[in-house]
C-alpha cells in the first residue's frame, strides 16, 4: 500500500534538505548491488540553548546541525554510514553495502536473519505545528522566564547559588527508503530547569526542577515558573539538616515523578524488544503472562501531545501508536522497531527513535505512564502505614535489563508514621526485581498524568516523558 | 580512515572563519574545529549485529566585546557569517566581565601517545576480525557465556583551534574501545558483566576485558543468602568505584563551586579533606591520556596540578572565564586558568572540568588478595547501578549492585543477589582508606579520565542487602 499526502506548502515545513533524484539514484544503486532494504534518513535540528548562573546570563547558544544517515540490510545483515557531510552520502552507498555484506558472512547457520516487518509505504509530510513557533523566541523572552523562576528561588540567606537553564529545539526529519517511503516531518520541543543549592555550615543540599515537553513557548508558558522556584527553594531548605534515609525493607509511596522513572527502568526497558532479542531482558517469553499486580495498566504513547518524549512519525517512517505493555498485570506487548516485530512475527508500533541524524534507530521508549486506580489521595494511601517512605522527586534511575534489577533515586522524602508524614529524610534510593516489585503495586491515585521530562541513555540520549499517580509499593528495598 | 590533509583543512576553514570575524570587527574571537572519523561494530546475542562508519564535525565560534561573550556553532563554514552575528548578539545581552579576554598564545609542552598510526590503518574488516576474537574468546572461556550487548570501535579526530591572539593550533588523535557484556543464563538463575576499556594507542589484548566480563559473570552465580544492613568495610574494585568518583569528585574541585560554597571542600583550602596518603592529580599532560594534550580545549597550556597533596586540599580547577568571573564578582580574590577548560565538542562553549585525573597513596598498596585479607569482613563490590544519581554537591550516593561478594576472614564466601550501597564520598576517602597497587583508567566520563585502582574504604559506608 502506498499513501501519498503533500503538504509542501505548510508554513512550518523547512522544505526539503535532500536532492530527491539523487537519493533515489542512490537507492536505486543499493537494490541493485542486491541490497533488501536501504535508507537514507536525514534530520536537521535548529536548536538554542541559554542558562543563567545567580540570575546573570551564562552562555547562549544557538545552532544549526544536520546529519545524515544510510542503513543498508544485505544478505540479511546491517551496514551503516553516519556523516554531517550529507553531500557525501552518496558516494558511500557501496562501501556501505559491502560491510552489511561482510557481517552477514560472518553470520552462523544457527543465527538469526536480521528481516524487516512490512509497514504502509507512505508519502508524505506531516507537521506537528506549535502554537507559538519556538523559532521565533529571542533570546530577552528566555532570560524573562529563567529568571522567573530564578527570582523566586533565591530569597533566603542559606541558598547560596542558582542555575536554571532552556533548551528549545526545532527537528525536521526526511527519510527515504527502497520499498518507496517518503515521508518529511517536524516538531518542537523545549524545556526549562533550574536547580538551587543550599548551604549550612558543612551542610549542603542542592535540587533541582524541571518542566518541559513537545511543542513551542506555549509549554513553558503553560507552567507557574515562579511556583517552581519556590517550590525548589522550600524542597532545598527542608533537606538541610534532612536526616539520612533508613535502610531496609519498607512500604514506599512514590509521587508521579518517581512512578514514572520507576514505570520507565523496571517496566519499559526490559519490554524494548531489542533487548529481548539480544537475550538481555528479564520479560523475554513473557508475553500473555501475569507479571504485575492486577491494578497496573502501562502505556506507552509517543502520540500524547505535549509529552516531551512524543513524535509525529517513529524514524523508520511508521506512524507511531499507543502501545499497551501491560493491562491489569499482564504483559501485553512489547515495544518494536520493523526488525523486532518481524522476528516476533508482531505488528510494528512504531517504537523506533535515533538520537538524531548521525545515530541509527533503537527501540526506544516514548511517554510511558502508569494509569490511575483507585484511591483518591496521599492521605488515603498512606492511611494504613504504620512505618514507611514517601519519597518525591527522580534523581534518576538505571536497569538491569536481564537480571530485572534497577534502581532509582529521589530528590527528597518524608518518613511515614502511622498514616501521617512525619520528618523528611534525603539521600532515599530504592532498589528491586522488576518481576516481584511490580506484583508489589498495591495502590495508585485516581489520578495519572505525565510529570517532568527527562532523558534515556542507552548508548543513545533522547528525551522521554513518563508519569502516571502517586503510587503505593506493599515493599522496596530502601538505601 | 582520516584525510592526511585533514587538519590543514580544518585550519584553513577556522582561519576564513576568523577573517569574517575580523571583517565584522570582532574585538576578540576563537574558533574550534573538529572532524571525527570512524569504525564501530556492534555485539548483540552472540554475534556482531552491525557494523558502521562514518563522521562528523563543525565549528564553534566564540567571540569577546569587552568581556561580553557570545557563542554559536554550525557545521557548513559558508554560513559563518549568520554565526558571527548570532554570537555578537548574544554577547550584547551578555554581562560584562571585568578582565575576561581570550587566553594568549603561550608556549605549550608537546604530548605524546595522541595518535596510533595503527589505528589510522585500521579498515572495516580488520575491526570485524576483532569482533570475532571476542566472541570466540567468551565461547572459549565458558561455554554457558553470552555476549548479549558491546562493541569495538576505532576513531580518528581532527582539531583545530585558531584565535585572534595568534593560536593556531591542530592535530590529530586515535581512540580503539571495546564494551563487552556477557551473561550466563543457566537453571534460571541470570549473572551478567559489562566490562570496557579504551586507548589513544591500539589494545594489545582486546580479551582482556571478555576475560574480565565472564570472570564475573561466573564468580557472582554462587548465591548466599543476604543479611542484615550494616555498616562496614567494602572493597571496590576500579571498575565499581571510577563511575561514583567520576560524578562527585571532579565537580568538587571545581574552582567556580569551591568558591560559591557549592562542593563540600569549599572553604576548607589548605585543611585536611581525605586521608592523609592520598594525593589527587590532575594531569593534563599525560602520554596517552584520553583527555590530555598540548593545550586545553580554549587554547591554554596543559599542565599537571596537584588537588590535593596528601589529604590536603591545595588546588583547584579554572578556566578563563570562570577565573574572571568569579574575580569580579568578589568571590575569589584571586584565581587564574589551570588549563582545565574542555568541551563535549564543537556544539559547546569551553567549561571547566578535569583532564586525567589520578588518586595514588604514599602508603603501601596492596593487591587486590591482600585487601581481601586485610578488610577480613565485609563486601568486594565491582560494579554499581545509579553512580549517575550521586550528589556531587553534598558528596552522597545511595546506588544498587549485583555484583557483590560477601567476606568473611579475608575470604570470599559467596555473592549476594542485590544489595544497597549507600555513603558520603567525602567522609569516606577522609576515613581508613587502603588503596590497590594499580591504576586502572576505566574508560573517559563526560567528566575526564579517571585514574583510580582498587580501593578499600573501611569507613562510612552501608551494605543494604536485598
Amino acid at each position: 500500500m502506498v499513501v501519498t499526502t503533500r503538504q509542501s506548502d505548510s508554513p512550518f515545513s523547512s522544505g526539503r534538505l535532500l536532492d530527491e533524484d539523487k537519493i533515489t539514484k542512490a537507492l536505486n544503486m543499493a537494490s541493485e548491488l542486491g541490497a533488501e532494504y536501504a535508507e537514507i534518513r536525514l534530520v536537521s535540528e535548529t536548536t538554542n540553548t541559554a542558562s543563567l548562573k545567580d540570575g546573570k546570563l551564562e552562555r547562549a547558544i544557538p545552532g544549526q546541525e544536520v546529519g545524515v544517515t544510510m542503513r543498508i540490510l544485505a544478505d540479511g545483515a546491517w551496514g551503516v554510514h553516519s556523516t554531517s557531510d550529507v553531500s557525501s552520502i552518496i558516494g558511500q552507498v557501496e562501501s556501505t553495502f559491502r560491510l552489511a555484506k561482510a557481517v552477514a558472512a560472518r553470520r552462523s547457520p544457527s543465527q538469526t536473519v536480521v528481516g524487516l516487518a512490512e509497514v504502509p509505504i507512505i508519502q508524505d509530510e506531516i507537521h506537528w505545528k506549535s502554537n507559538k513557533d519556538v523559532r521565533d523566541t529571542d533570546l530577552d523572552q528566555r532570560i524573562e522566564m529563567m529568571l522567573a523562576i530564578d527570582n523566586e528561588a533565591k530569597d533566603d540567606e542559606r541558598i547560596v547559588s542558582t542555575s536554571t537553564g532552556w533548551s528549545d529545539e526545532h527537528i525536521h526529519t526526511e527519510l527515504m527508503t527502497t520499498e518507496g517511503m517518503n515521508r518529511i516531518w517536524s516538531f518542537q520541543r523545549s524545556l526549562i530547569n533550574g536547580m538551587v543549592t543550599a548551604r549550612d555550615g558543612d551542610d549542603v543540599v542542592s535540587y533541582r526542577m524541571r518542566h518541559g515537553g513537545e511543542g513551542g513557548l506555549e509549554v513553558i508558558e503553560s507552567c507557574d515558573l515562579g511556583e517552581m522556584g519556590r517550590n525548589a527553594k522550600i524542597s532545598a531548605l527542608r533537606l538541610l539538616g534532612a536526616e539520612r534515609a533508613p535502610s531496609g525493607r519498607f512500604p514506599l509511596v512514590a509521587d508521579r515523578d518517581l512512578t514514572g522513572v520507576y514505570i520507565h527502568e523496571a517496566l519499559g526497558h526490559p519490554c524494548e524488544a531489542d533487548l529481548v532479542a539480544a537475550g538481555d531482558s528479564c520479560l523475554e517469553g513473557r508475553l500473555g503472562t501475569t507479571i504485575g499486580s492486577e491494578i497496573c495498566t502501562v502505556v506507552d504513547d509517543p502520540t500524547l501531545r505535549g509529552g516531551y518524549g512524543c513524535y509525529p512519525i517513529d524514524d523508520e517512517g511508521v506512524d507511531p501508536r499507543p502501545k499497551n505493555l501491560i493491562v491489569n498485570g499482564v504483559l501485553t506487548e512489547y515495544l518494536n522497531h520493523r526488525e523486532t516485530a518481524h522476528r516476533y512475527d508482531l505488528e510494528p508500533n512504531g517504537g523506533a527513535r535515533a538520537q538524531d541524524g548521525l545515530h541509527h534507530p533503537l527501540v526506544r521508549m516514548s511517554n510511558t505512564i502508569i494509569q490511575g486506580g483507585s484511591h483518591h489521595d496521599l492521605d488515603e494511601l498512606i492511611e494504613d502505614i504504620e512505618f514507611g517512605i514517601y519519597a518525591c522527586g527522580s534523581r534518576g534511575g538505571q536497569v538491569d535489563t536481564g537480571r530485572g534489577s534497577f534502581q532509582f533515586a529521589a530528590q527528597e522524602a518524608w518518613i511515614i508514621e502511622n498514616g501521617s508524614l512525619s520528618r523528611p529524610v534525603k539521600d532515599v534510593s530504592v532498589s528491586g526485581m522488576t518481576l516481584q516489585i511490580l506484583k508489589d503495586v498495591d495502590g495508585l491515585t485516581k489520578d495519572s498524568h505525565l510529570a517532568a521530562p527527562g532523558f534515556c541513555g542507552k548508548g543513545q540520549t533522547v528525551p522521554v516523558g513518563d508519569g502516571g499517580p502517586l503510587m503505593r509499593i506493599r515493599e522496596a528495598l530502601v538505601g | 580512515m582520516i584525510p592526511d590533509d585533514a587538519v590543514e583543512r580544518l585550519l584553513e576553514s577556522a582561519l576564513n572563519i576568523g577573517a569574517a570575524c575580523d571583517k565584522e570587527n570582532v574585538q576578540q574571537w576563537e574558533v574550534y574545529a573538529t572532524q571525527g572519523y570512524g569504525h564501530s561494530l556492534e555485539i548483540e546475542a552472540g554475534r556482531i549485529s552491525m557494523a558502521s562508519g562514518g563522521g562528523d564535525g563543525g565549528f564553534g565560534i566564540r567571540i569577546v566585546e569587552d568581556g561580553r561573550y557570545g557563542y554559536a556553532h554550525l557545521v557548513d563554514p559558508s554560513s559563518a557569517s549568520r554565526a558571527i552575528q548570532q554570537a555578537l548578539s548574544i554577547a550584547k545581552r551578555s554581562p560584562s566581565i571585568e578582565g575576561f579576554e581570550l587566553p594568549g598564545n603561550e608556549l605549550a609542552s608537546k604530548v605524546g601517545g595522541m595518535k596510533d598510526k595503527a589505528i589510522l590503518d585500521m579498515g572495516p574488516e580488520d575491526l570485524l576480525e576483532q569482533g570475532d576474537q571476542v566472541l570466540t574468546r567468551v565461547a572459549e572461556l565458558d561455554s554457558r557465556a553470552v555476549a548479549v550487548g558491546g562493541g569495538v570501535g576505532v576513531g580518528a579526530g581532527a582539531g583545530a583551534l585558531v584565535t585572534s591572539s595568534g593560536i593556531e593550533n591542530g592535530g590529530v588523535h586515535t581512540s580503539h574501545g571495546i564494551g563487552i557484556h556477557v551473561s550466563i543464563d543457566e537453571d534460571e538463575h541470570l549473572t551478567s558483566s559489562y566490562e570496557g576499556e579504551s586507548s589513544r594507542s591500539i589494545l594489545k589484548d582486546l580479551t582482556a576485558s571478555v576475560d574480565k566480563a565472564v570472570h564475573w559473570s561466573q564468580a557472582t552465580r554462587e548465591k548466599i543468602p543476604g543479611g542484615a544492613t550494616e555498616d562496614c568495610p567494602v572493597l571496590m574494585t576500579s571498575g565499581g568505584f571510577s563511575p561514583l568518583f567520576s560524578v562527585v569528585v571532579p565537580t568538587a574541585i571545581k574552582g567556580e563551586r569551591l568558591a560559591r560554597g557549592e562542593s563540600f571542600w569549599s572553604g576548607k583550602m589548605n585543611e585536611m579533606v581525605i586521608a592523609d596518603h592520598l594525593t589527587l592529580v590532575d594531569d593534563g599532560l599525560m602520554e596517552g591520556g584520553m583527555s590530555s594534550g598540548s593545550r586545553d580545549d580554549e587554547g591554554v597550556p596543559s599542565r599537571t596540578q596537584t588537588l590535593v597533596d596528601s589529604g590536603r586540599l591545595n588546588g583547584e580547577l579554572w578556566s578563563t572565564r570562570d577565573a574572571a568571573k568569579l574575580m569580579a564578582e568578589g568571590k575569589v580574590a584571586s584565581a587564574q586558568s589551570t588549563g582545565s577548560a574542555s568541551r563535549g565538542g564543537h556544539t559547546s562553549p569551553p567549561i571547566c572540568g578535569c583532564s586525567d585525573l589520578v588518586l595514588s597513596s604514599s602508603n603501601q598498596t596492596m593487591s587486590r588478595d591482600r585487601l581481601i585479607e586485610e578488610m577480613e569482613d565485609g563486601y568486594l563490590v565491582h560494579s554499581v547501578m545509579g553512580a549517575h544519581t550521586a550528589n556531587p554537591t553534598s558528596g552522597d550516593f545511595s546506588v544498587t549492585t549485583s555484583t557483590i561478594l560477601r567476606v568473611e576472614g579475608g575470604q570470599i564466601i559467596g555473592s549476594l543477589s542485590q544489595a544497597g550501597l549507600s555513603g558520603n564520598m567525602a567522609k569516606a576517602l577522609a576515613g581508613r582508606v587502603v588503596l590497590g597497587d594499580s591504576n586502572i583508567r576505566k574508560g573517559s566520563y563526560s567528566t575526564g579520565s579517571m585514574h583510580v585502582p582498587d580501593i578499600l574504604l573501611m569507613d562510612g559506608l552501608r551494605i543494604n542487602p536485598a
